[in-house]
C-alpha cells in the first residue's frame, strides 16, 4: 500500500513538474522562436551571460541559442511588482491563476504514456494484441481510469471557472468581457468535442484510455494501423478544433483579443500571476496534444510493433519492396546528379536505404518478424509516445501563427451551426456505417 | 526738357541726366560698376556701353547726357555683345574665389556674370597676382586681386569726406588702389567705401567671415549711435545682428553712414538684462517680477509717497516706450521727471579725439530721441531734470526713490559717486532697462526690456524727422518691450490702460507729439546740449 | 456613383475551412523550416533548401558590407600640410537641407590660406545623409566616402561631431581647384 502510494507520488512529480510545468515553460520560448521563423525572423537570440568575464560584452557571453531568454522571462515573471486593482476582489483575484492552472494540470493524470509494465516481460500476442501472461503494473499513467473519458470532460469544463472568475474580480470592464467570451466559447464548444469523442469510444467500446491506445494496435485491411484519425478523419478535425478553442488560443482567441478589449481576463495581471495564466495556456497545449495523440494517433503504439517485436505483415513480398525501392531510389539520385539537385539525391538515397533493410529483412527474419527485448519495446513506445505529442504541440502552434483570429460571431457560428451538426453527422455515419464494418 | 526714346519707350527729363538715371525713369536697367549718383563719372568701366543712334560707336550712358530726339537701344545684340566682352575683360585676372569672398551673394561682377556672361575663361596664361587682404586701414581690407578697379572707393575720399587717402598705382593689369604714403583709409566714414565697392576687394573688417550675406535677414531700422538717426538696414542672422548698412535717405544722410554707427552692431547683444532681477533673489519669472514691483509701487503710493519717486527717462528710449513711461507715472502721482542719456563723448572722430561731431552726419548728442523726449515732455506739461539734478533732489529730499527707464543706457554710475549712495539708500528702486550692469543689483527690481533691434518703435531725430525702426527679431530671453512692462504695470496697479495694441500705442503718442506744448519748457542748466 | 465590389460566394470546400487552412499551413511551414535551417541569406548554402531563410543579419557580430558608393559619415579632408582643406565658404551648410552643419568661419594666420573654419561641427543626429554638402563643396573638403555609418549615441553631445574628429579619417586630396586644365 505504501509502495504504491510512493509510487504514485513519483509518477505525479515526474510527470507534472518533467513534463507538463517543464515543457510549458519552455514553450514560451518556443512559440517565440518557431513564429519567428514562420515569419522569417530570427527569434530571440540576445539574452547573454558572462560576457564580461570572458572578454568581449558580447561576442564572447554564453547564449544558447537564446534559450537563456527563458530564464529572463522567469526572473521578470518573479521580480515584477504584483498589482492587485483598485475595487477588485482581492480573494478571487488572487485565487484565480489557480483555478485556471488546476484543471489543466489534473488533466495530466489519466495519459498514458505507455502500456501498462509487465512484470515478467512475458507478454503473448492474440489478435494483435498484447496479453500480459504475469502481473501488471501500472507505471506510466498517474490513474488508470476505467472512465478516463470522462474524467477528462469533468475536468476540463472546470477550467471555465478561472476565466470567468479572473475576468470578474478584476474590476474592469475589459477584463469582464474576456471572461464573459471565455465561457461562452468554452460551453458552446464543449458540446461538438464531446460528440465527437463518442464515435471513437463507439468503435473501440471502451472509455479507459489505455485501453483505447491498445486498440489502436489493430490493422485495418490486414496492413492499416487502427488509429483513430484513419477510423474517425472527422471526429479528429472536430476534436483538435475544438480542443483548440477550449484553449482560448489564435484562431479562438477572442477572450484575450489584444486589439479589442486589451488583453481580456488577463489585462489586470502582473507579475507571477500573469505569468501562471500564460504558463497554463502553454501546458493545456501539450494536454491537448497527448490526449490527440492517445485518442487518435495511436498513443504509444508503433505501427507492427508488439510486446515481442517487429511483426511486418505481407513479408512474402519483402524482396519486392526492396527491388522496387532499389529501382525508385537508383532513379531519383540519376535525376538528382544529372539536375545537381540535392534534395532528390537525398530522397532517393533514402529510398535505396529502405530498400536494403527490406532486402536484409527478407533473408535473415522468417515472415517478417524482428524479435526485440521487452524493455526496448517499451522505450520505443515512450519514445513514440513523446514524438507525437511533439508534433502535435508543434501543429498547434503552426495554426496558432497561420490561421488569422475569427470574429466572435464567427466563432460561435463555426461552434453551433458547423460543428455541432458535422459532429452529429460524424456519429451517425459512425453508428450506421463503421461499427457493422468493424465489429 | 529734352525728350528721347529708349528701348522705344518714350522719356522726357532734365537737361544734363545720364542716361543710366534716365533709363531707370522708364524702368530699363543699364548695369554698371564705375557709375554712382552722387559721385564724379570717369566712365572707366565701360560696363554701361548703350548703343545710340546715329553715334559711330557704343556709348557710355552714365557720361553720356540725354538730348533732344535722341534713340537709346539698350538691349540690341551689340550691346549684350560689348557687355559679354567687358565682363570677359575683367575677369580675366579675377581670381574666382567666391567661396572665400564676402561679396559673393551681393556681388555686381557675380551678378552680372551670371546674367551677360556665363562663360569660361579663355585665359591661356597664369593670372596676375597680386597681394591680397592687404589692410588698407583700419576698418578695411583690401584685395587687389578682385579689384575692377572702378575708383568709386578714391572718388569717395577725393569728393565726400574729402579727406584724399586713396589713389590707384601702377599701371596696366598690375593696377592696385593704395593710400598715398604715410596715410590710410581712416576717415570716420571709411566703410562706405566697402558698400560702394561693387565687387569683394573691400571688405569690412568687423563684417569680414562673420555671416555668409545670403543667410542675413534684413529690417528697416535706424542708427542709434547719435541725434543724426541715419536710416539703415539692420541686417541679422539667428536674432543676432550682423551689420548695418546705410538707407538711402536724402533727407537725412543721403547714401553714407559713420563707421562709429555701424560699430554699435553688438550693441544690442553687450551685457543683456534677460531675466528680471530681484535684489535679494536672483533671477525670476516674467511674473514674479512684475509681481514684486507691483507689491513695492502699490506699498509706496499707499503711504502717500508717489510724488517722492522719481522718474529717469532715457532718450534712448523710443516714443511709445517714453509715452507710455510718461502717463502711467502721472498717473501714478509722479512729480519729478529726469532724463540721463549717453553722453556726448560716447565716441569722438577718429583723427580729433577732442572733437565729438563732424560737419556730415555726426552731431554732439549721442542719442537717437532727446528731441522726441523733449517734444513728449512739452505735450504731458512736464520738466525733464538732468540725472545731475537728481544727486542733489535726492540730497534734499525733494525725492527718495526712483524709477528708471533705460531703455538702451543705464544710469553709468561710479560706485563712490554721490548719486550711487543715495540710491543705495533710497526706499525703492526700480529698473527697466536692456543691459545687466552693477546698476541692476542695486536696484530692487529689475525688469528686462528689449534693444530697438527687437521691438518696433519710432524716434525723432535732431532735424524732428520721424523715423521707425522695426523689429527684427524676437526678444531675446525673458525681456519685451518697455512698453509691455507699463501696460501690465499700469494695469496691476488699475491706473487704466486704454490701448488695444501697438497700434493704438503708436497713434496715441503720435497725436501726443503732435499737440501743442500745454506749458512752456523750464530751462534747464544741466540738460544736454544740443547742436 | 460607388464603386461596387461583388465577393465571390465562398464554396462549400472554402466555408469548411480546412483545405484552406491545410494551404496556409503548407505556406508558413515551408518558411519554418527554411528559417529553421538557421541560416543568413547571405551565405549561399550547398544544400538548395538551406538557401532561403531569413535574412536578417546577426548584427553587431555580423556586419554587412556597404556598397562602394554608401554615403556614411563624414570626413574632412586634408592639404599637404595636414592642415584643413576646407575654406569655410559655408556652401555646405547654405544646402544642407536638415541645417546640421554650423561653420564658424576666422582669418588664418596662414598667408597662403585667407579663410579656414575655427571650428566646423556637424550634427550627425539631424544629418539625413542627403550628400548634397559633398557636391556643393567646391573644394573637395567633406566627402561621405568613408563607408562607416555614424555610431549610436548615448549622449546627443556625442553627435557633434567636430572638425579634429572628422579630420581623422581625413586623407590628403589633391583636386585642383575649377578642375584639371590640361
Amino acid at each position: 500500500m505504501l509502495a504504491d502510494t510512493v509510487i504514485i507520488l513519483v509518477k505525479i512529480l515526474v510527470i507534472l513538474l518533467g513534463i507538463a510545468l517543464t515543457a510549458g515553460a519552455l514553450l514560451t520560448f518556443v512559440e517565440r522562436k518557431q513564429s519567428a521563423w514562420i515569419q522569417n525572423r530570427v527569434g530571440p537570440n540576445r539574452a547573454n551571460i558572462f560576457g564580461h568575464i570572458r572578454g568581449d560584452k558580447f561576442k564572447d557571453s554564453i547564449k544558447l541559442g537564446g534559450l537563456l531568454h527563458l530564464a529572463a522571462d522567469g526572473l521578470k515573471m518573479l521580480l515584477k511588482e504584483d498589482i492587485i486593482p483598485k475595487g477588485a476582489n482581492r480573494v478571487l483575484h488572487t485565487a484565480a491563476p489557480a483555478i485556471v492552472l488546476f484543471p489543466v494540470l489534473v488533466g495530466f493524470a489519466i495519459i498514458p504514456w505507455a502500456d501498462h509494465w509487465c512484470a515478467g516481460g512475458l507478454t503473448l500476442l492474440v489478435n494483435h494484441r498484447d496479453v500480459c501472461l504475469s502481473e501488471s503494473h501500472n507505471l506510466f499513467s498517474i490513474a488508470d481510469l476505467d472512465v478516463g473519458f470522462l474524467f477528462v470532460f469533468a475536468i476540463a469544463s472546470l477550467s471555465v471557472y478561472g476565466g470567468a472568475i479572473a475576468g470578474w474580480s478584476s474590476n474592469n470592464k475589459f477584463s469582464f468581457f474576456g471572461g464573459l467570451r471565455a465561457s461562452s466559447q468554452m460551453v458552446s464548444y464543449e458540446v461538438p468535442m464531446g460528440l465527437s469523442v463518442l464515435g471513437i469510444v463507439m468503435i473501440f467500446g471502451t472509455l479507459n484510455l489505455n485501453e483505447i491506445v491498445r486498440a489502436q494496435g489493430d490493422l485495418l485491411f490486414g496492413v492499416l494501423p487502427a488509429w483513430g484519425i484513419f477510423v474517425q478523419p472527422l471526429g479528429f478535425i472536430i476534436f483538435l478544433t475544438a480542443m483548440i478553442a477550449e484553449n482560448k488560443r489564435a484562431p479562438f482567441d477572442c477572450p484575450e483579443g489584444e486589439s479589442e478589449i486589451v488583453s481580456g481576463y488577463m489585462t489586470e495581471y502582473s507579475g507571477l500571476k500573469f505569468g501562471i495564466l500564460q504558463l497554463s495556456e502553454f501546458i493545456a497545449v501539450i494536454f491537448i496534444a497527448s490526449i490527440v495523440s492517445v485518442l487518435f494517433l495511436g498513443g504509444w503504439q508503433v505501427p507492427y510493433l508488439y510486446g515481442d517485436g517487429f511483426h511486418m505483415p505481407h513479408s512474402a513480398f519483402f524482396p519486392l519492396f526492396a527491388l522496387l525501392f532499389f529501382v525508385v531510389g537508383g532513379y531519383l539520385i540519376a535525376v538528382g546528379v544529372r539536375r545537381e539537385q540535392m534534395l532528390q539525391k537525398i530522397a532517393g538515397g533514402l529510398l535505396v536505404v529502405l530498400g536494403l533493410v527490406y532486402a536484409v529483412m527478407s533473408t535473415t527474419q522468417a515472415n517478417g518478424v524482428q524479435h526485440l527485448p521487452y524493455e526496448g519495446v517499451v522505450l520505443l513506445r515512450l519514445g513514440t509516445m513523446f514524438a507525437k505529442v511533439i508534433f502535435m504541440v508543434w501543429l498547434q502552434l503552426m495554426i496558432r501563427w497561420t490561421v488569422p483570429r475569427f470574429r466572435y460571431d464567427q466563432i460561435m457560428q463555426l461552434g453551433w451551426k458547423i460543428m455541432l451538426p458535422a459532429a452529429l453527422v460524424n456519429l451517425l455515419i459512425t453508428a450506421i456505417i463503421l461499427i457493422p464494418l468493424f465489429s | 526738357m529734352p525728350k528721347l526714346t529708349i528701348n522705344g519707350k518714350t522719356v522726357t527729363c532734365d537737361a544734363g541726366t545720364p542716361l543710366i538715371e534716365a533709363a531707370k525713369q522708364v524702368g530699363e536697367h543699364i548695369p554698371y560698376f564705375c557709375y554712382h549718383p552722387s559721385l564724379t563719372r570717369p566712365a572707366s568701366c565701360r560696363m554701361c556701353l548703350v548703343e545710340v543712334e546715329k553715334a559711330p560707336k557704343l556709348m557710355p550712358a552714365c557720361y553720356t547726357t540725354v538730348a533732344e530726339g535722341m534713340v537709346v537701344l539698350t538691349k540690341s545684340d551689340k550691346v549684350i555683345r560689348a557687355r559679354k566682352a567687358v565682363l570677359e575683360f575683367l575677369l580675366l585676372n579675377h581670381p574666382v574665389d567666391c567661396p572665400i569672398c564676402d561679396q559673393a551673394g551681393e556681388c555686381t561682377l557675380q551678378n552680372l556674370y551670371f546674367e551677360y556672361s556665363a562663360q569660361e575663361s579663355r585665359l591661356k596664361t597664369r593670372k596676375v597676382n597680386k597681394v591680397k587682404a592687404f589692410p588698407i586701414g583700419p576698418e578695411v581690407v583690401y584685395d587687389g586681386e578682385r579689384c575692377v578697379l572702378c575708383t568709386r572707393c578714391v572718388r569717395f575720399c577725393e569728393q565726400i569726406t574729402k579727406t584724399n587717402e586713396l589713389t590707384t598705382t601702377q599701371r596696366a593689369d598690375m593696377t592696385e588702389i593704395r593710400p598715398f604714403p604715410g596715410r590710410e583709409l581712416d576717415n570716420d566714414y571709411s566703410q562706405c567705401t566697402v558698400d560702394l565697392c561693387p565687387v569683394g576687394a573691400l571688405t569690412s573688417r568687423n563684417f569680414r567671415f562673420k555671416c555668409r550675406v545670403w543667410y542675413l535677414d534684413t529690417t528697416e531700422s535706424i542708427c542709434t549711435g547719435c541725434a543724426r538717426g541715419c536710416s539703415t538696414y539692420l541686417e541679422h542672422f539667428r536674432g543676432e545682428v550682423q551689420r548695418f548698412r546705410p538707407r538711402t535717405n536724402p533727407e537725412i544722410n543721403s547714401y553714407w553712414m559713420c563707421d562709429h554707427g555701424r560699430r554699435l552692431y553688438r550693441e544690442p547683444h553687450e551685457d543683456r538684462l534677460l531675466n528680471p532681477f530681484i535684489k535679494g533673489v536672483g533671477a525670476v519669472p516674467r511674473n514674479k517680477g512684475l509681481a514684486e514691483a507691483v507689491k513695492r509701487l502699490k506699498a509706496f503710493r499707499d503711504a502717500g509717497r508717489a510724488n517722492k519717486l522719481a522718474v529717469v527717462l532715457s532718450p534712448q528710449g523710443s516714443n511709445e516706450g517714453l509715452f507710455s513711461l510718461i502717463r502711467f507715472a502721472l498717473k501714478y502721482g509722479v512729480e519729478r521727471f529726469y532724463m540721463n542719456g549717453k553722453p556726448d563723448t560716447a565716441f569722438t572722430l577718429r583723427n580729433e579725439p577732442d572733437k565729438v561731431a563732424d560737419d556730415f552726419l555726426i552731431v554732439a548728442d549721442k542719442n537717437p530721441n532727446t528731441t522726441g523726449l523733449r517734444r513728449l515732455a512739452e505735450a504731458f506739461g512736464i520738466t525733464v531734470l538732468s540725472a545731475a539734478s537728481l544727486a542733489a533732489d535726492l540730497e534734499s529730499k525733494k525725492v527718495d526713490s526712483a524709477f528708471i527707464l533705460g531703455a538702451n543706457f543705464p544710469l553709468d554710475l561710479d560706485k563712490k559717486s554721490k548719486l550711487w549712495q543715495k540710491l543705495e539708500d533710497a526706499d525703492l528702486v526700480i529698473f527697466l532697462g536692456q543691459r545687466a550692469t552693477p546698476f541692476t543689483t542695486l536696484a530692487h527690481v529689475s525688469l528686462p526690456s528689449c534693444s530697438f533691434a527687437e521691438k518696433q518703435g519710432s524716434y525723432i531725430n535732431i532735424d524732428g524727422i520721424r523715423q521707425v525702426a522695426k523689429a527684427a527679431f524676437e526678444p531675446h530671453g525673458l525681456s519685451q518691450p518697455d512698453w509691455k512692462w507699463i501696460e501690465r504695470l499700469s494695469l496691476r496697479l488699475q491706473l487704466g490702460w486704454e490701448y488695444e495694441n501697438f497700434e493704438d500705442l503708436e497713434a496715441a503718442a503720435n497725436a501726443k507729439l503732435a499737440a501743442p506744448p500745454a506749458k512752456e519748457l523750464e530751462e534747464d542748466k544741466n540738460a544736454p546740449a544740443q547742436t | 456613383m460607388p464603386k461596387v465590389v461583388t465577393r465571390e460566394p465562398m464554396s462549400v470546400l472554402e466555408r469548411s475551412f480546412v483545405p484552406e487552412i491545410i494551404r496556409g499551413l503548407s505556406t508558413t511551414i515551408k518558411h519554418f523550416f527554411h528559417a529553421a535551417s538557421g541560416q543568413n541569406y547571405h551565405e549561399k548554402q550547398h544544400l538548395w533548401f538551406l538557401n532561403k531563410g531569413n535574412v536578417t543579419y546577426n548584427y553587431p557580430e555580423d556586419v554587412r558590407t556597404y556598397p562602394k558608393r554608401y554615403r556614411g559619415q563624414h570626413r574632412l579632408m586634408l592639404r599637404e600640410d595636414g592642415n584643413v582643406r576646407c575654406v569655410a565658404c559655408m556652401c555646405c551648410s547654405t544646402i544642407c537641407p536638415a541645417n546640421c552643419i554650423h561653420i564658424t568661419a576666422a582669418e588664418s594666420d596662414d598667408p597662403s590660406v585667407e579663410k579656414y573654419p575655427a571650428s566646423f561641427v556637424i550634427d550627425e543626429l539631424r544629418c539625413i545623409f542627403c550628400g548634397f554638402c559633398v557636391e556643393a563643396c567646391p573644394c573637395d573638403a567633406i566627402r561621405m566616402d568613408t563607408g562607416l555609418h555614424v555610431q549610436p549615441f548615448l549622449d546627443r553631445n556625442n553627435a557633434y561631431y567636430g572638425r579634429d574628429l572628422l579630420m581623422e579619417l581625413g586623407e590628403l586630396s589633391v583636386a585642383i581647384q575649377g578642375g584639371d586644365k590640361s
